[in-house]
């Protein structure tokens, strides 16, 4: 084989694409693998579909995005690809196990350094018929949108909570099917009253603010209504479709017949089964973009860079500290910190009939059964809770939250357990058998 | 509805032609023609498109009989034949 890649990086999201670029750019190569065809991650998911399609999103993304394209053509053989190719574990000697899709077969690379830029989670408490078809999380509406070019066929309704609800609004309007409504937990507007100082903070974002008026003239034109204080108490199936029953926090009540149910109450980062960050003398791991700070695309982007300059300080390069990176990152946290106050939603607890956990369809009166559950593994253990194939990504938040009500106290990341589980991924076994002692290990 | 022209690229869910367009993937594929219960799945519930992502796993599809794959990320491709991740008797042990 010719020369080893000298860096891994997991994820062509916008953090993973900025590190691969600024790496190719100091002559440094890597080896970026990524569970799709196509680079980009979700946010810059790119349109498969016929004829054009204007998404509303603003021009600073655009160019983002651009640049990255154009850095990532310009690093040509630098950047070794690995498209459909998915992170399954790290085992005990350091060995990075990847489920090449293309290749049908899986692969080992035991990098020096790793950069991992795999994105973040959606947020979604759960509520009464959340795991029905057709309902769906704001940012998997997004991205199936963005790919196809087309709204989803009949009546949209949005809930949850935070920026990401008026941006997928207002795309959907523009696009020709707008929401029904957008029921909004948090009160925005009267947090402004009250909390002066995150609206002077969030002020200080030209882009964000840019953002936010590109969104409300989209949905004041489309008069889609932006109902706040309200949430939705259950869903039901109903013919084809979904039954919704919203709730305002005064208690009243209204219901919503649609066909598509986009929920999300925020995002957190994704590190559930990877391993820690950290340098030795035998290995470098660093977290970059929304896995190790939800920040968004474009702090990501700066993220991304400076893991990648920190990696190569790693290897040995002699680089200066970039300070505009740490300040263009300090910005961003400024920012979002002064959103998450402005979107501060009181927290609910699931009702008996609520599925909890979505994969092996635990409801909350299964977690009142286990009285005598006093740890976070007796609950994944005895419970089944956080034990199935989503590792707790999508229930570790309420069950630590139900545990807590029970004076079990833990951390959400503790539910998955100390050991990670492998692998992270469906794998098969004709690809495991596929597996050849040949690892892509870098010098 | 705007489907692709049936001469175009198809794929097959259990029986039933799919047309797409290449690029697609099979999630978006299935979505936009309408069909969004993939199968039985553990503990009573639906097969079925969820985060997008790759994250959730709810989205498991079998691919021309292969192991199952997250149906939001793996691309259509002519011809494939879908089917859901798990039959009616794996589930079983766990329904309520």
């Amino acid at each position: 084989m010719t020369t080893q890649p000298e860096v891994l990086i997991v994820g062509a999201g916008p953090a993973g694409l900025a590190a691969a670029v600024e790496l190719a750019s100091h002559c440094v190569t890597s080896l970026l693998v990524e569970q799709r065809d196509q680079v980009g991650g979700a946010i810059y998911r790119r349109h498969v579909g016929t004829g054009s399609v204007t998404l509303v999103m603003p021009e600073h993304h655009r160019r983002r995005r651009d640049g990255l394209m154009q850095g990532l053509t310009d690093a040509g053989e630098r950047v070794t690809r690995w498209m459909q190719s998915v992170l399954l574990g790290v085992d005990r000697d350091g060995r990075f196990l990847i489920d090449n899709r293309r290749l049908g077969r899986v692969q080992s690379v035991r990098p020096k350094a790793v950069i991992l830029a795999v994105g973040s989670v959606e947020q979604v408490s759960p509520r009464e018929g959340w795991e029905l078809p057709g309902v769906v999380t704001v940012g998997g509406l997004q991205v199936q949108f963005k790919e196809t070019g087309r709204t989803p066929t009949g009546p949209i309704l949005l809930a949850g909570s935070g920026p990401l609800l008026l941006a997928l609004a207002a795309q959907l309007a523009a696009a020709g099917n707008p929401p029904q409504a957008v029921l909004e937990h948090a009160q925005p507007l009267a947090s402004m009253w009250w909390q002066g100082h995150a609206v002077v903070q969030a002020l200080r974002s030209w882009p964000q603010l840019q953002e936010a008026a590109l969104y409300a003239r989209e949905l004041w034109r489309a008069r889609v209504p932006y109902l706040m204080g309200w949430q939705v108490a259950s869903v039901q199936a109903k013919g084809a479709g979904l039954l919704v029953t919203g709730q305002h926090h005064s208690g009243l009540r209204r219901q919503f017949q649609v066909q598509h149910l986009g929920l999300h109450d925020g995002l957190r980062p994704n590190t559930t089964g990877l391993p820690a960050a950290g340098q030795t003398d035998a290995a470098c791991i660093v977290f970059a973009g929304d896995c190790r700070e939800v920040l968004g695309a474009g702090a990501a982007v700066d993220d991304g860079r400076k893991a990648a300059q920190q990696v190569m300080r790693y290897l040995g390069h002699a680089l200066a500290d970039d300070l505009r990176l740490d300040q263009a990152i300090a910005t961003a946290r400024r920012t979002q910190s002064a959103l998450a106050e402005l979107f501060q939603a009181p927290s609910n607890m699931p009702s008996a009939n609520t599925v909890v956990c979505r994969c092996e369809g635990l409801q909350r009166a299964d977690f009142d059964r286990l009285q005598a559950a006093g740890s976070a593994r007796e609950l994944r253990l005895v419970g089944r809770f956080g034990m199935g194939a989503c590792q707790g990504r999508y229930c570790a938040g309420a069950v630590s939250a139900l545990a807590r009500e029970h004076g079990v106290v833990f951390d959400p990341g503790a539910l998955h357990g100390d050991t990670p589980r492998w692998p992270l991924r469906p794998v098969a076994l004709t690809a495991l058998a596929a597996y050849a002692d040949d690892d892509v290990v870098s010098s | 509805m705007n489907m692709p022209a049936p001469t175009s690229h198809t794929l097959y869910w259990n029986q039933l032609p799919v047309p797409f367009h290449p690029g697609e993937t099979i999630a978006a594929v299935l979505s936009r023609g309408g069909i969004r219960q993939w199968g039985d799945a553990v503990g009573g519930l639906q097969a079925r498109y969820f985060c997008g992502i790759g994250n959730c796993q709810a989205c498991l599809v079998c691919v021309d009989g292969a192991s199952p794959v997250e149906a939001c990320l793996t691309p259509a491709q002519d011809g494939m034949r879908l089917t859901p991740a798990l039959a009616a008797s794996d589930v079983v042990w766990s329904a309520r």
